[in-house]
């Protein structure tokens, strides 16, 4: 049940992410055009038209991250604690199942989108010794990691692939937490969601704050280990979070839907 | 179907004619529907209440829906017919007692026996008919494309039409499409008939009757009793979240000698 979920959570979200990517890939080919006219500096007018060409390309990089961030929040709103939420809840499908389809299809689109923008500078400033230049140099970079700081170069960057991975998720599951309780509400729904997320970024910082200060450990790792160590505590932290918030929200959703 | 439809719809009438004069007819007007009520009840309350913020929207509410049967969940506004549909449904959860359907208390399995029509259209308005389709035929086993399609070819509803563009009514008629298209053990249907025309409310009453599964029981949630009452078995009436009758409609008609649309108004009189 969970694949068809995904099929159809991916089909919702792709009519919005496909075109806006296809936009990001029109005006970063454009951006390398205007690149490499604003060069030559032919002309006042081509100046002009290229300088607006890079800032639509500016916007479009900043819609690309914006609205990935909306979608999430707006898909899990009106899919689930809306209308549609009496077919959504209806399906023969576990709340557990919702929550996952939403979360794992948002975490993949962060990701599609962050690969996205990447892309997209790559390809605005494209150039083949360039190109072939960054290749090397994450080579070396990751040579010297491992060399001079001797950490495991390949496994630090898993362990920060994974700490994103998580943290996305626990982000989208901080936002849904928010809304669960919010649309729990008879009135006010937006307003309680948004004051509840704030509440929720203030205890986290409180908890934050006071588990940093406090922090006393005496492992007696130095260096590499202490480097894996601390990324391996931000991982589980996220995590806990994330479970913590992950919990809220299949709660609420159990016990105190309250569609519109 | 069409022929079962027209059979029904007009035996119906010939009772509501006959309770006007002295003798009620009292023979079974869908024989298919008594050969398969009996057995376990599909769906069951026992001492069920529901409150919201200490109002009670149910209380202590104790009844059952037998197989085979039409059944009028009867009453005025705000009486708690939502309420106690949307429990079956699992989109509330009890605050007291136990709602179970084919025995069991709703859960992800108990959805696969039932069909829902809420009161309102909430179909996804980006989807196109037949991505509608494919939705549907992906979640349930049990819904039968072919009749779907057949029914909103009828309806001059074009497949690569998005919800968003068609009209209320045509959205709402989709939606009992999409419900009625699946062979469902229990069919809920909440208020589907409220705020729609005269012939709207033909076209549904007879999407309904011609398109459930016999075997099945069908619960239909309102307050304009003269239209439905010709399809009802049964009638459960509720007021303030209280059960206040729960019978046969051949019952009514025998023992209090008047329609269910004129019982209604008597017990519910302001």
């Amino acid at each position: 049940m969970l694949s068809k979920l995904l099929k159809h959570e991916f089909r919702a979200t792709a009519r919005v992410m496909g075109p806006l990517y296809l936009v990001l890939l029109v005006l970063s080919l454009c951006a390398n055009g205007s690149i490499r006219l604003l060069d030559n500096r032919t002309s006042a007018f081509l100046n002009i038209m290229g300088g607006l060409v890079l800032f639509l390309y500016g916007a479009c990089i900043a819609a690309v991250c914006i609205i990935t961030l909306v979608l999430m929040i707006n898909r899990f709103r009106t899919n689930l604690l809306g209308d549609e939420g009496y077919v959504m809840f209806t399906l023969p499908a576990s709340v557990h199942q919702q929550v996952w389809a939403k979360l794992i299809v948002s975490v993949v689109w962060f990701a599609a989108s962050a690969v996205a923008v990447c892309l997209a500078a790559l390809i605005a400033v494209f150039h083949v010794e360039y190109v072939a230049h960054m290749v090397v140099w994450a080579q070396q970079i990751l040579q010297n990691i491992t060399a001079y700081y001797a950490v495991n170069g390949t496994m630090m960057i898993l362990e920060t692939i994974v700490l994103c991975a998580v943290s996305a998720a626990t982000c989208c599951l901080m936002f849904y937490a928010a809304m669960a309780i919010g649309h729990s509400f008879a009135n006010h729904k937006t307003l309680l969601s948004v004051a509840f997320y704030v509440l929720f970024l203030v205890v986290l910082q409180v908890c934050g704050l006071t588990s940093a200060f406090n922090c006393n450990f005496d492992l007696h790792i130095a260096g590499a280990a202490a480097i894996h160590a601390f990324m391996g505590m931000s991982i589980a932290a996220s995590a806990v979070t994330g479970a913590i918030f992950y919990v809220i929200t299949t709660q609420m959703l159990k016990k105190h839907l309250n569609l519109e | 179907m069409e022929n079962l439809e027209n059979k029904d719809l007009t035996a119906g009438q010939a009772d509501l004619t006959a309770e006007n004069g002295a003798e009620p007819e009292i023979a079974p007007v869908f024989p298919e529907r008594e050969a398969a009520a009996g057995g376990s009840p599909i769906l069951e309350c026992r001492d069920l209440s529901k409150s919201f913020g200490g109002t009670p929207a149910l209380n202590h509410i104790t009844l059952s829906v037998m197989r085979g049967r039409i059944v009028g969940l009867l009453g005025p506004n705000g009486s708690g017919k939502t309420t106690l549909i949307k429990l079956a449904n699992g989109l509330l959860t009890p605050s007291e007692g136990v709602i179970l359907i084919d025995g069991q208390a709703p859960n992800k399995e108990s959805r696969t026996k039932v069909s829902y029509l809420p009161d309102r259209t909430c179909l996804p308005t980006w989807m196109t008919a037949v991505q509608l389709l494919d939705f549907y035929q992906d979640f349930y086993a049990d819904f039968r494309r072919d009749a779907a399609e057949e029914m909103l070819t009828h309806l001059n509803i074009r497949l690569n039409q998005t919800i968003k563009q068609m009209s209320k009514g045509t959205r709402e008629k989709v939606q009992l499409i999409m419900v009625m298209s699946r062979a469902a053990r229990l069919y809920l249907l909440d208020e589907p008939i409220g705020g729609v025309d005269p012939a709207t409310r033909d076209y549904i009453l007879s999407t309904i009757i011609s398109n459930y599964n016999p075997d099945a029981a069908v619960v239909i949630s309102t307050h304009l009793i003269a239209d439905v009452e010709k399809v009802l078995d049964d009638v459960i009436f509720i007021n303030q979240g209280q059960l206040v009758l729960q019978s046969s409609v051949d019952q009514i008609r025998e023992e209090k000698g008047m329609s269910v649309d004129a019982l209604f108004r008597e017990v519910f009189k302001c």
